[in-house]
């Protein structure tokens, strides 16, 4: 019998339809999984599986959907039985195939859930090891609506078998996954991971699946499977039904036939007459094997980002090279400083987002894995994953949700040899630094040989030229005289390659002054040249100029709409004094108003002392809004927004003070205890706290008390405030207080939380109870003066 | 499934006055924004089924999923012999969006995160108020209230098929992601009772 893999190059081929639909017409009752018949009634499975072959189905998805060993202890007998069954229907008939059905594990992942990503691939990584040795022919993973999970499952096979692996997900009626990915993000995805046929299921009927198919057929290389619902549930007479018989469903399914599906069958609902009339109708229909796709794109968990003639901003400021705060965030494990700066890129407009934490004092794999995590949770933009370490490369490419930009590999072998086995597993376009063991060529002609150098090895890898995308490397015109023309010839020719080219900018200037000026006028030519994406500032009014200048001048900006938006956003500099001159910062502080407050700090410290500032303007107007508060003439939403402005002042003086030489006498250790994972009013003292000049260590919640206690041990912080909001774990904090106390009696715990009253609190031996976040400052400020 | 346009659920202020700690009918332009914000994020989504329950043993509700020991749903079910079950969902880009809050304004994660709980109950009602369509209900009933416990969510999720139609999983403590997700029972008043 031919492989799989080969017939769904030669032909149209059909899975089965709904199992459960036909399991409960043959008595399955209501609410009990079905894969338990694998066991207790398996003359009936081989039935179902014999009448799906019967009605055409080349392949049937094996009685395991449900099956994992968190819901299932006896996983491992479910599955070998359900093959079993399966191959036995499949025995003597020709193009019969079995697929192990492998559903999602019914927990969401991180950092939506509390599934931790390597423990789903270990979950779905068992029922493969299964699934393989009792034979199945194929593993399809299906019915995933969340591209985490399904990069997991993908995972799982791809680690523990040599089966081929297709992959459908349920697309809703907006055409995206139920935790934001559309097609092309999957497409992107998959094809990277090196599934053999995508698709989608479930959800909805073949009806609402033809816009969707559309974006299949442009995008994707790989087969396409359709396995549609009969239409949409219905509940009549207490029972689901579905809105669309087995003639309609066969129309429909000509239909995506004809628009590029070449894998059909059914899902909830189908029964063996859907699947009979669907290959009857189909059957004739001219087949193609579908096109390769010639595009570049790399991917986040919502969508992909198309490197084409629109060029690419990537923000370069997650980088700690020349940048003092940074380099301190990551030493202190800051993860708000570095989420904000992620956040603050995205909002100005970068496509993708480069992260490097490479600093030699940090265990630079592990940050890097934190960042990536963190960051896929606070931005929707794909990632530029930027180490020179190998090892921190691949680990942040496998726990990555999407398509990544690795950068890089460069045309030595050792590179090469590193960077395109990770490529090659978990996907992802590649920048190309055009440099070998001979160094920067000081031609053009030489950094495109490097390029072809590195296609070309990449080939060898089964990665195709599109993923590749060349840095041909700015060198600073102060030592270079030739270093622009020479780059920009390199441009040039990559491009006449056919291959896409990405350059850091910024390279450029070193060592000029005014830097910007003539950064700018470098990215504008660079443009010009042909230059798809940079890595820049886009905090750099300059380089944006220059961006929407570009696209409006190029076509690539329909009716100049974004140039006009992005010209008219940009307040002209009167317009900001003005409206400053009329607030000060003690008000802007004290009304919430927390751009202004910045700017004002900002001004004020050009001729006041940094601790004046704090002491006679921010400090004061907080106490303002704190005592309104307090006597109830404010409520809690303004008290934040001050405490946001005053952090925004607060983060102007900082930059006044030279890095390692901030004031953290003041500092306190916060946490939400083992168990609760409720931390709004944490973090609700942590703002005020912050905002009144603390140096806040926030452990975040669901802490343990060993956690809390190694934290106040390794800062000497004295101050420790702990919260609560559930009854079942003041216990927890009871245990916290007491092993703080037997560490170091001079501790001093606040506890917080809507359970904790004074009586719980002395009765757990705290030190303070405070009943609100502006009661644990007064108390903190006191505990320090 | 029911759904609703984010603008159509107004949220209920006082409701959400509670949820702020302010006064009654407190509004002002933080909520303002916050509230145009999240609707952008917002996909209102409902599941329901209508089946029979049976009262017949003190204290115990049996539907045809599970079992429920409660004092206060059998309480609330008198007079019923079927009911509705269903979940509603904000959805998870709320989640995400929330997350995003946390880093950038406390006072707008604060705020909104208020805004979603008040939303996903007034989306709540709203469905309801559909699924009755001139029958006399009981008022709804949700896990966790009362004596009900927590750990009937999993089979009422199951027999709805949340995590398919509505994304809705469970953590380890019963917890619901998406986390502006609300279960919930509703008994439908006997004919002879109406």
């Amino acid at each position: 019998m031919k492989k799989i893999t080969e017939l769904i190059k030669e032909k149209r081929v059909y899975f089965d339809g709904g199992t459960g639909t036909v399991l409960q017409s043959m008595g399955l009752p209501a609410g009990q999984p079905p894969e338990l018949w694998n066991i207790t009634a398996p003359d009936k499975i081989l039935s179902l599986h014999n009448m799906y072959f019967d009605a055409g189905a080349n392949i049937v998805k094996t009685n395991t959907f449900g099956v994992n060993r968190l819901k299932f202890n006896n996983y491992d007998q479910l599955i070998s039985e359900g093959i079993a069954i399966a191959k036995k229907a499949a025995q003597g008939r020709k193009d019969a195939y079995v697929a192990f059905d492998m559903g999602p594990t019914g927990k969401l992942l991180e950092p939506l859930g509390e599934l931790r990503f390597e423990d789903a691939v270990s979950l779905f990584a068992d029922n493969v090891k299964v699934a393989a040795e009792c034979g199945a022919d194929l593993v399809l993973i299906e019915t995933m609506n969340d591209s985490y999970e399904t990069k997991a499952a993908v995972l799982a096979v791809k680690e523990n078998c040599d089966l081929p692996v297709f992959v459908t997900n349920v697309y809703d009626a907006s055409g995206k996954l139920m935790t934001g990915a559309d097609p092309a993000a999957m497409i992107a995805m998959l094809e990277g991971l090196r599934v053999d046929a995508v698709g989608m299921n479930c959800s909805v009927g073949p009806d609402k699946m033809l816009d969707v198919i559309e974006d299949f057929k442009r995008l994707s290389s790989l087969p396409v499977i359709v396995n549609p619902n009969a239409g949409l549930p219905e509940i009549r007479d207490g029972r689901t039904v579905y809105n669309i018989d087995e003639d309609e469903f066969s129309d429909y399914m000509v239909q995506l036939a004809e628009r590029g599906a070449t894998i059909l069958g059914g899902c909830c609902g189908t029964t063996p007459d859907f699947i009979r009339k669907t290959v009857e109708k189909t059957k004739a229909l001219s087949y193609s094997v579908p096109e390769k796709k010639n595009y570049t794109c790399v991917s986040s968990y919502t969508h992909a980002v198309f490197v084409d003639n629109d060029p690419i901003l990537i923000g370069e400021r997650i980088n700690p090279t020349g940048k003092k705060k940074l380099k301190e965030a990551l030493r202190n494990d800051d993860m708000n400083y570095i989420l904000s700066e992620g956040i603050r890129q995205t909002d100005a407009g970068c496509h993708i987002l480069d992260v490097n934490v490479g600093l030699p004092e940090i265990d630079e794999t592990a940050m890097m894995k934190k960042c990536v995590s963190s960051l896929q949770a606070v931005t929707d933009l794909p990632l530029q994953l930027d180490s020179t370490d190998f090892t921190t490369l691949e680990q942040a490419a496998r726990i990555y949700n999407g398509k990544p930009l690795i950068n890089s590999v460069n045309g030595t072998e050792e590179s090469m040899s590193h960077v395109f086995p990770i490529a090659a597993k978990y996907g992802g376009g590649i920048i190309a630094l055009a440099i070998d063991e001979k160094g920067i060529p000081e031609t053009a002609g030489g950094r495109a040989e490097i390029a072809t150098k590195i296609i070309a090895r990449a080939a060898e890898y089964g990665i195709d030229k599109k993923e590749i995308i060349v840095d041909p490397l700015a060198l600073t015109v102060s030592s270079n005289p030739d270093g622009a023309i020479v780059t920009l010839g390199a441009i040039k020719l990559i491009r006449e390659m056919g291959v896409k080219t990405s350059l850091g900018v910024s390279n450029i200037s070193f060592g000029l002054p005014k830097r910007e000026m003539v950064t700018s006028t470098f990215y504008a030519s660079a443009l010009t040249c042909g230059l798809n994406c940079a890595i820049m500032n886009p905090f750099s009014e300059a380089m944006m100029n220059v961006y929407h200048s570009f696209r409006a001048l190029n076509m690539l900006d329909n009716g100049c709409a974004d140039y006009i938006a992005y010209a008219s956003s940009a307040p002209e500099a009167s317009q900001k004094s003005t409206a400053q001159a009329e607030e000060t910062l003690h008000s802007a502080v004290v009304k919430g108003l927390k751009d202004n407050a910045s700017a004002l700090a900002a001004e004020l410290l050009k001729t006041t002392d940094p601790l004046v500032v704090i002491n006679e303007h921010i400090i004061p107007a907080l106490n303002e809004i704190g005592t309104a508060f307090e006597e109830k003439k404010a409520y809690l939403p303004q008290l934040l927004m001050s405490a946001d402005a005053a952090s925004a002042a607060f983060e102007e003086v900082k930059r006044t003070i030279p890095a390692g030489q901030s004031d953290s006498s003041k500092a306190i250790v916060l946490a939400t205890v083992k168990g609760d994972i409720h931390d709004i009013g944490k973090n609700i003292v942590k703002v005020l706290m912050e905002s009144y000049g603390f140096t806040v260590y926030d452990l975040g919640r669901d802490v343990p008390p060993e956690t809390v206690r190694d934290c106040a041990l390794q800062h000497g912080c004295k101050l420790v405030g702990l919260s609560a909001l559930m009854t079942t774990t003041v216990p927890a904090m009871a245990d916290t207080i007491k092993l703080l106390k037997e560490t170091d009696p001079d501790i001093c715990v606040i506890v917080g939380g809507a359970v904790l009253t004074q009586e719980y609190a002395d009765m757990i031996g705290a030190d303070h109870y405070g009943p609100d976040a502006m009661d644990s400052v007064r108390f903190a400020e006191k505990f320090y003066s | 499934m029911i759904t609703s346009s984010p603008e159509d659920i107004e949220p209920d202020i006082n409701e959400l006055a509670q949820r702020l700690g302010t006064a009654r009918g407190y509004k002002d332009d933080l909520i303002e924004a916050c509230l145009k914000s999240l609707r952008d994020h917002i996909d209102y989504k409902c599941a329901y089924i209508r089946i029979p329950v049976d009262l017949s043993r003190e204290n115990i509700c049996s539907f045809d999923f599970a079992e429920m020991k409660s004092r206060n749903l059998y309480d609330n079910l008198k007079g019923c012999s079927e009911s509705f079950v269903f979940a509603v969902t904000c959805g998870a880009a709320v989640d995400r969006y929330l997350m995003k809050l946390k880093v950038t304004s406390q006072a707008e994660y604060f705020v909104t995160d208020a805004l979603a709980s008040t939303l996903a109950d007034t989306f709540c009602g709203y469905a309801a108020d559909k699924m009755k369509a001139g029958l006399s209900c009981r008022p709804r009933f949700s896990p966790g209230y009362g004596d009900l416990s927590l750990s009937v969510q999993q089979p009422l999720l199951e027999r709805l098929a949340a995590r398919d139609l509505l994304g809705i999983t469970l953590g380890s403590s019963l917890l619901m992601s998406p986390m502006k997700s609300i279960t919930a029972i509703m008994g439908i008043r006997n004919e002879k009772d109406n």
